[in-house]
């Protein structure tokens, strides 16, 4: 038995150095933006540029719209399928998985073509970019939802609640909502890390989002792509550590395993 | 010398002793349940005579060999899961089969040996079935084949039933009890089923938090419980508070009357104990000579199947009182009147301190 | 809308249901099915409209061939490399009798280095092993070893596959994780009764029982690193020609003379993503069966 422990700790530590490697690596190469010295210069440049503002922001916007559109969307649909289509659950699950088959390479294509001219000349609108964030979330949120929602029995609560005198509504308000609040955190919080970082749909619509100014600043610059690197994982680190906080609390949802794109 | 031997056997996890200085002694061929209730320690201590578990302090000695140290894929001992632990991915042939292909005996002999083990516990038709293909019950049988085919010294079963109906746990323990036999091996049965306990064991060993409370017949445990907690675990149970009125004659007192136990009575007189009575050697009539008398009213008659139970309130007590159901007999109306009877040797003095 | 109670199966009740989810249909359709739908047709059209083989006729253009060629082989490499130490790492937190903290720690570093990727793993990589990275630095230094100068290459086949495996080594973990909780510890005690060692189990139950779940992640993994655009477009810049780098720049521009071919592009990742899926549901499937 002793073996077994002697091995695990080992691969432990090995995955590890690999992983922390490039993030020391690249954290002490954005300590090199003043010649001879090791300084923050590079991170006070990022902060400096008006753009990393703006574009953070808006990418901070267009999170904030995605999330609220794709729960305005979600969570209703998935309440009314568990109470009152369960037939329908094989067809939504199928839908989400097609994001997969679907790369955003792909959906931008489709959306581009689809979306440039009139009579549905969406393309110069930031709708198209929400609804193409919401399409490439969309998976994690409805699997997070339906977790959230199956481990609180809804159909049993939602007769309780209406045994009691509720309305559909209130019952939905007070009851349900409240109570899958860690599964719409952690959606929330999954989708807000893929949508900031996002580059595909961002670059090919042309929108000045934080990836593409990520990006741009690779081209151009030495050492503030490594700051941005680390700001961005340490955004990211924020956002599932959070989300994993919240969901210790026994709802199984899904463990963040990321879009990758 | 006993087959198995065990010697101050405890275990401690962390900083909790799950086990507590544990002595037990089994005989070849014997079938001896621990009997407790989740958290008594009778699957630690039957998971470290498997091997899985190892004792902090103590011995264990099967068939001369003390085997502590020695792995448990050497000790040759069957084991019976409570979730029966079949390999998914293999036929109910091929589990049987698999302890013995592990011992590298030839392919014509296993079959054989399969064959042989699947007729012992009734299975042949499901010998190509996987276990997802199965019932409970039919699982559970494939998992005894599995554990025997290897011939092993000793057999232990952890609540192989509980996840059963009771229908066919029924059925399946006098099964199982059946095969024992046949075999002639020496098995260890862990449950928290009483009834279970005593109606398939050679003996029964209860035990709570770790310690052994009794070992004895099942017939033993029944009748002489040597605990509060052992009365209480076993079959329904009166008990009486009762003051010791006169120790030498076995004399008490129970809210004014005087009752007289056949067995010693271990305390001074003045003690306050328990009289512990089983409902169906108290009888609804004046009795025999030098027999006890208490006089109640009845509350209930609940039927039983079988048996009739009457709940008589005596003397601030709720009492049962099991009846047989002869439909010759008339039931007692609730609300009667009723005089009840037990002979000295049905009232069993069970001290408070333990 | 007031009775939900399930006694009451009123029938006209459930054609008015389906108006609940007309809202999500109609996203679904509007945004992802149709706009796939047309750029799928589109693969089958020429330039005026007509339907055409011909573009999928030029997908066996030998240099596009190649591109499928270098995309599938790094989402294999990247895939099988992230599995095997995924696996390795995921069996170490779970099985490997770890204190509980670790196990939560590499699951949430796991989700948070799945979400990595894209431009910032980029920056990343190329930060400790471009020319002027960290890594290559100290090895120069340090140990006067040049990496590039031995052959090394971060904007290559094996600098993209190094990079990609920083994110399928912990997706691995999130998705093996699961199922290997699942794997009952009775089975290894069983086996070890009946005289099998850890090989032989391994061997006999345990890897034939997680076969499906492996397989199924294999080629979840293949999936993902195939349609990855964000890093590889980061990292080598257009470089490297996958598959996606090539429908990025037939979005952007004519490097193609025919942009129906570019839709013909997309109907062949589609249609790899497509065979992966598949063969992923049936495994998964297969696993759900065993591990009730």
């Amino acid at each position: 038995m002793r073996k077994r422990n002697f091995w695990s700790w080992l691969w432990v530590v090995l995955a590890f150095a690999y992983f922390l490697m490039p993030l020391i690596a690249t954290f002490l190469f954005s300590l090199r933006g003043k010649k001879g010295v090791l300084s923050f210069l590079a991170y006070r440049r990022v902060f400096e540029d008006p753009q990393f503002l703006s574009t953070f922001g808006f990418s901070l916007e267009m999170a904030i719209l995605t999330v609220i559109a794709g729960f305005l969307l979600m969570v209703p649909t998935t309440i009314w399928i568990e109470l009152k289509l369960p037939k329908l659950r094989p067809l939504i699950e199928a839908l989400s998985y097609l994001p997969f088959v679907i790369p955003p390479i792909v959906l931008v294509f489709g959306l581009i073509r689809m979306y440039s001219r009139p009579p549905f000349a969406l393309v110069s609108t930031p709708a198209l970019l929400v609804a193409g964030y919401i399409v490439i979330s969309f998976p994690y949120m409805y699997r997070s939802i339906s977790g959230g929602l199956q481990a609180i029995h809804l159909k049993t609560l939602m007769e309780a609640a209406q045994s009691l005198g509720a309305a559909w509504v209130t019952a939905v308000l007070r009851i349900v909502l409240p109570n899958i609040r860690s599964a719409l955190l952690s959606a929330a919080l999954l989708t807000f890390a893929i949508v900031i970082g996002e580059l595909t749909l961002a670059v090919m619509l042309a929108w000045p989002a934080f990836g593409p100014y990520m990006a741009l600043v690779g081209r151009d610059r030495a050492y503030e792509p490594a700051a941005l690197a680390i700001l961005s994982f340490l955004l990211t680190w924020l956002s599932v550590a959070v989300m994993h906080a919240v969901t210790r609390g026994g709802e199984r949802s899904d463990s963040g395993a990321g879009a990758v794109h | 010398m006993a087959f198995l031997e065990l010697e101050h056997i405890e275990k401690d996890f962390g900083a909790a002793p799950v086990v507590i200085d544990l002595c037990l002694d089994v005989q070849e061929g014997e079938f001896v349940s621990l009997l407790g209730g989740s958290g008594c320690g009778k699957t630690t201590t039957l998971r470290m005579i498997a091997g899985f578990e190892v004792p902090t302090r103590g011995l264990i000695r099967i068939d001369g060999q003390d085997v502590v140290n020695v792995a448990a894929r050497h000790r040759n001992i069957g084991m019976v899961f409570q979730n029966y632990a079949l390999f998914p991915n293999m036929t109910a042939f091929q589990n049987i089969a698999f302890g013995l292909s592990m011992a590298s005996i030839a392919k014509a002999d296993i079959r054989t040996r399969v064959q042989e083990m699947l007729a012992l516990v009734h299975m042949e038709e499901f010998a190509g079935r996987y276990p997802q293909q199965l019932s409970g019950g039919q699982q559970q049988r494939v998992a005894l084949a599995r554990a025997l085919a290897i011939r092993p010294k000793m057999l232990l079963l952890d609540e192989p039933l509980s996840a059963l109906d009771a229908r066919i746990r029924t059925r399946l323990r006098e099964e199982i009890r059946q095969i024992q036999r046949t075999v002639g091996i020496t098995t260890v049965y862990v449950t928290h089923d009483q009834e279970e306990a005593l109606s398939i064991s050679d003996r029964v060993v209860v035990m709570e938090r770790g310690k052994i409370e009794q070992v004895g017949t099942p017939k033993e445990i029944y009748d002489t419980p040597a605990t509060r907690h052992v009365a209480s675990f076993i079959g329904t149970l009166n008990m009486l508070e009762a003051t010791v009125s006169d120790a030498g004659s076995g004399e008490l007192d129970i809210g004014g009357a005087r009752i007289r136990t056949a067995a010693a009575i271990r305390a001074a007189s003045g003690t306050i104990i328990h009289a512990a009575i089983r409902p169906e050697r108290i009888s609804p009539s004046a009795g025999a000579e030098g027999d006890n008398r208490l006089s109640g009213c009845v509350t209930e008659t609940l039927f039983l199947g079988s048996t009739v139970r009457l709940v008589v309130h005596v003397e601030g007590h709720r009492l049962s009182v099991d009846l047989f159901n002869d439909p010759d007999l008339p039931v007692p109306q609730i609300g009667a009147d009723i005089t009840l009877s037990f002979a000295p040797e049905a009232c069993i003095p069970i001290y408070v301190t333990n | 809308m007031k009775n939900l109670i399930n006694g009451r199966a009123a029938k006209p009740l459930s054609s008015f249901a389906y108006v609940g989810v007309l809202p999500f249909l109609f996203f679904a359709f509007a945004f992802m099915l149709l706009p796939s739908g047309v750029l799928l047709l589109g693969a089958f059209q020429d330039a005026h409209g007509r339907f055409t083989f011909a573009n999928i006729v030029a997908l066996f253009d030998p240099s596009i061939l190649k591109s499928y060629a270098i995309s599938i082989q790094v989402s294999a490499a990247t895939a099988v490399g992230g599995a095997v130490a995924g696996f390795l790492l995921a069996h170490a937190i779970t099985m490997g009798r770890l204190p509980k903290a670790v196990r939560n720690f590499v699951v949430t570093f796991s989700g948070v280095a799945s979400n990595f990727a894209g431009v910032p793993l980029a920056f990343a990589f190329i930060s400790t092993f471009g020319r002027v990275g960290m890594v290559t630095f100290i090895l120069k230094q340090l140990f006067g070893i040049s990496l590039y100068d031995s052959g090394f290459n971060l904007y290559s086949f094996w600098g993209l596959t190094i990079t990609y495996i920083y994110f399928q080594i912990p997706l691995m973990v999130l998705i093996i994780s699961p199922t290997l909780e699942g794997m009952k510890r009775e089975w290894r005690e069983a086996a070890e009764n009946l005289g099998a060692g850890a090989f032989r189990y391994w061997l006999r139950i345990g890897l034939p029982i997680l076969l499906p779940s492996l397989l199924s992640s294999l080629v979840l993994l293949f999936g993902n690193a195939f349609g990855a655009y964000a890093t590889a477009y980061a990292l080598t810049g257009g470089l490297i020609n996958l598959v996606p780098i090539l429908i990025g720049a037939q979005i952007r521009g004519n490097v193609l003379y025919n942009p129906n071919l570019g839709y013909a592009l997309a109907l062949g990742m589609v249609a790899v993503m497509a065979v992966a899926l598949a063969a992923y549901v049936t495994m998964q499937r297969l696993t759900a069966r065993w591990m009730k």
